[in-house]
């Protein structure tokens, strides 16, 4: 059984928003692929749909005024490797991880996996059950603001014990080494015991498995914490998030976001709100553990110059849309659309003059009801006629180098605007 | 592996947890405690409590029912300091001193049942308004609204005298009103706590909504409520010694707002005593919550951060 090469598939991604002024379109038709053990960086200005994107993924979008108008977010969730049992061998390439076997058609191929065998499904499809099960196990997550993320009432190793609670209740009863059938021990374990059994666990004929399922589970916290370099974290896990500093806060998030070997990470900024200089060794942190563990990662930021140390390949998005995607090296040496160049251009080096930033004239157009047209149209310095009645489609210009803009390609004839979108 | 570190672990490390949230229990009660007026207050609590709980060692609880005023008739109106009646009695021959000490008692059964009530209905209402939103958000809103809409002295008065002067009706007359307060808060903090970015977290990391409201929400959004509560353990006393003074609570209970009334027939003609000193209860036990209840605010509401 060969892996597929995508972790995950955009297809034709629509998130509306209802508001007084009309439909927000903030997403509006997004395709793109992940694949599988690569880093795909999601560049654009804020509110350019890149983090709903993002957000997308779990079902983050708070609905209402949410609304998944189309698309589908196809991923072929892993499981532990039979072979190596998550140690890591050569079968499942030191990943701990190989594809999940098609439950539908048990690895021969069939319609609902697309003939590949491996396990398919469609996060904006799922069931609350199931995606609760994929959430912070299969697909993680880590957000921009650390002092945020983290509730200032529980201590770090609480937090990170909930990751293990919700997902590693079997595993937690095992290295505790009590029974896996024991009613209460598995509530407890799984954090779906209320008070009157909490009180219960805490007397005698209980109490002490109670206390090896809490010894086990601080080692599994006490590992993670140590396996983002977090020093010492066994005094960290009795701090609360406003004793450490930012850094170390991301760390955490960071270890808990991976505590669970997830097979797809979804990095909202993770490293805006901290300084530059901590910034670098979070990167370099996220750069590590991705190379190490082989986790896909889709790194969302407005940052070009971070998305390009870090990415393997570039998504840029404006307005909804994917403007242009290709390979890191590809889109930093020869940017195609219109707005890669502008960004590009705008980052501020060294080597510009002093009181030349160049920027993008205009600003980002409403997306209340879009009309049928090319969104940068109006800020474009080479715009046409077709530009602003015609939709252009992503479309392949070089080897894993797509743009949507009609210098490259132009629109077919009799192309309706509403079907001009075509998977990258 | 995980057995080698398991036997490495502290044997203690259980236990952590529970100390860590202690040591932070403690940080918070020294913060409040550095107020002096807050002292103040919770000293005059613990004097007031001491006197409810103590009542029938303090005097010779009255047979049949301790809450019911002994009377003397033989010792009507006399000033304070006579035998006996080291406060005085009143014009029906009550003791004030076994009137205080008793109204006490009566006082904390009344504002820890009140605020007990209030606390849970509204904070089951506000979270359910908060929580679910949308239709059901509104027409409980609407609902608390009309509730507020009514002064909360005559909301209760009403509801009292509707159903029959009685303690137990003035209990729940009280509770009636007092809910609303709860709901409010309540619904603004779980609104307010639902945007930070940890309850996304916590979504992401495959919580369940039960989880996520017992284990992040609530912790972060109960404190307004216990301020709330402190203050109204106070206000509760005021407005149920009002509605007895005019006449709501059964006769002759003791209760400070009967023997202020007792008393007041008195007062022009020069006895103060049966009055001044259940009155001054009130005022003591509003004070003292008010005193407790701001002190807590200014340590635990985010406004006035500065300890956090």
């Amino acid at each position: 059984m060969h892996a597929p090469a995508t972790i995950a598939s955009v297809v034709d991604l629509k998130v509306h928003f209802q508001s007084k002024r009309g439909v927000v379109h903030a997403v509006d038709g997004v395709n793109f692929d992940i694949r599988d053990g690569e880093t795909l960086g999601l560049v654009g200005e804020t509110g350019c749909g890149k983090s709903v994107t993002g957000r997308a993924f779990l079902r983050l979008i708070l609905m209402p005024p949410g609304i998944i108008a189309g698309g589908s977010i196809t991923f072929r969730p892993h499981a532990v490797c039979p072979a190596c049992e998550g140690a890591g061998c050569p079968r499942c390439g030191q990943t701990g991880r190989t594809p999940a076997v098609c439950p539908a058609c048990g690895g021969r191929g069939c319609a609902a996996c697309g003939g590949t065998g491996t396990e398919t499904v469609d996060l904006l499809a799922l069931s609350g059950e199931r995606i609760r099960r994929i959430r912070g196990d299969r697909i993680a997550m880590i957000f921009q603001d650390p002092g945020k993320a983290l509730n200032p009432s529980l201590t770090i190793g609480e937090q990170v014990a909930e990751v293990f609670l919700q997902h590693r209740s079997a595993d937690l009863m095992q290295a505790a080494g009590v029974e896996a059938g024991h009613f209460l021990l598995r509530r407890f374990a799984s954090q779906r015991a209320g008070t009157p059994e909490r009180l219960l666990l805490a007397l005698p004929p209980l109490r002490g498995r109670r206390d090896r399922i809490l010894r086990a589970l601080d080692v599994m916290v006490a590992k993670a914490l140590a396996d983002t370099q977090i020093p010492n974290p066994r005094k960290l896990m009795d701090r609360y998030p406003h004793e450490l500093s930012g850094g170390m806060r991301q760390r955490v998030m960071i270890a808990q976001a991976l505590a669970c070997n997830p097979d797809l990470l979804i990095a909202d900024e993770p490293t805006t709100a901290l300084d530059v200089t901590v910034q670098a060794r979070i990167l370099e942190l996220i750069r590590e553990l991705q190379r190490r563990r082989k986790t896909s990662v889709l790194y969302i930021s407005h940052d070009l110059s971070l998305v390009r140390r870090i990415s393997d390949r570039v998504a840029v998005m404006y307005a909804g849309r994917i403007v242009e995607i290709g390979s890191t090296g590809e889109i930093f040496r020869d940017p195609r659309h219109p707005y890669t160049r502008g960004l590009l251009a705008a980052v501020p080096s060294a080597a510009i003059g002093r009181g030349k930033l160049a920027a993008i004239r205009g600003t980002v157009p409403e997306l209340v009801d879009p009309s049928p047209s090319c969104r940068f149209a109006g800020r474009c310095p080479h715009e046409t006629g077709a530009c602003r009645s015609y939709d252009p489609a992503l479309a392949p210009v070089a080897r894993g180098h797509s743009v949507a803009c009609f210098i490259h390609h132009q629109p077919l004839a009799g192309e309706r605007p509403s079907f001009a979108r075509r998977s990258g | 592996m995980v057995d080698a570190l398991l036997s490495g672990a502290p044997v203690d490390a259980p236990v952590s947890a529970r100390q860590v949230r202690l040591r932070r229990g403690l940080e918070l009660a020294a913060s409040v405690l550095s107020n002096p007026t807050t002292i103040l207050g919770l000293a005059i609590i613990t004097v007031l409590i001491g006197m409810a709980v103590l009542a029938p060692v303090i005097t010779e609880p009255n047979v049949p029912d301790p809450y019911q005023m002994p009377r003397d008739w033989g010792a009507v109106a006399k000033p304070p300091g006579t035998p006996g009646y080291p406060l005085g009695t009143t014009n029906e021959g009550g003791d004030v001193l076994y009137g205080m000490i008793w109204g006490a008692r009566t006082s904390l059964q009344l504002s820890l049942t009140v605020v007990g009530i209030a606390a849970l209905v509204g904070g089951i209402v506000g979270s359910v308004a908060g929580g679910v939103g949308g239709r059901v958000d509104e027409v409980l809103m609407r609902l608390v609204d009309v509730f507020l809409s009514i002064p909360e002295l005559i909301f209760a008065l009403a509801i009292a005298a509707v159903l029959g002067p009685s303690f137990g009706n003035i209990i729940f007359a009280l509770s009636v009103v007092f809910w609303v307060k709860y709901a409010r808060i309540m619904r603004a903090q779980i609104i307010h706590i639902r945007q930070n970015e940890y309850i996304d977290a916590a979504r992401v990391i495959g919580d369940s909504r039960l989880n996520i409201y017992r284990r992040d929400v609530l912790p972060n959004a109960i404190t307004p409520l216990m301020v709330q509560a402190t203050l109204d353990m106070g206000h509760v006393v005021l407005i149920g010694a009002t509605l007895s003074f005019i006449g709501l609570s059964q006769a002759g209970i003791a209760e400070w707002g009967v023997l202020v009334s007792e008393g007041q027939a008195g007062i022009a003609a020069g006895r103060w005593w049966a009055s001044t000193f259940p009155g001054l209860m009130v005022f003591l036990w509003a004070l003292a919550f008010n005193l407790v209840g701001d002190g807590m605010r200014d340590v635990l509401d985010p406004r006035t951060e500065s300890g956090r």
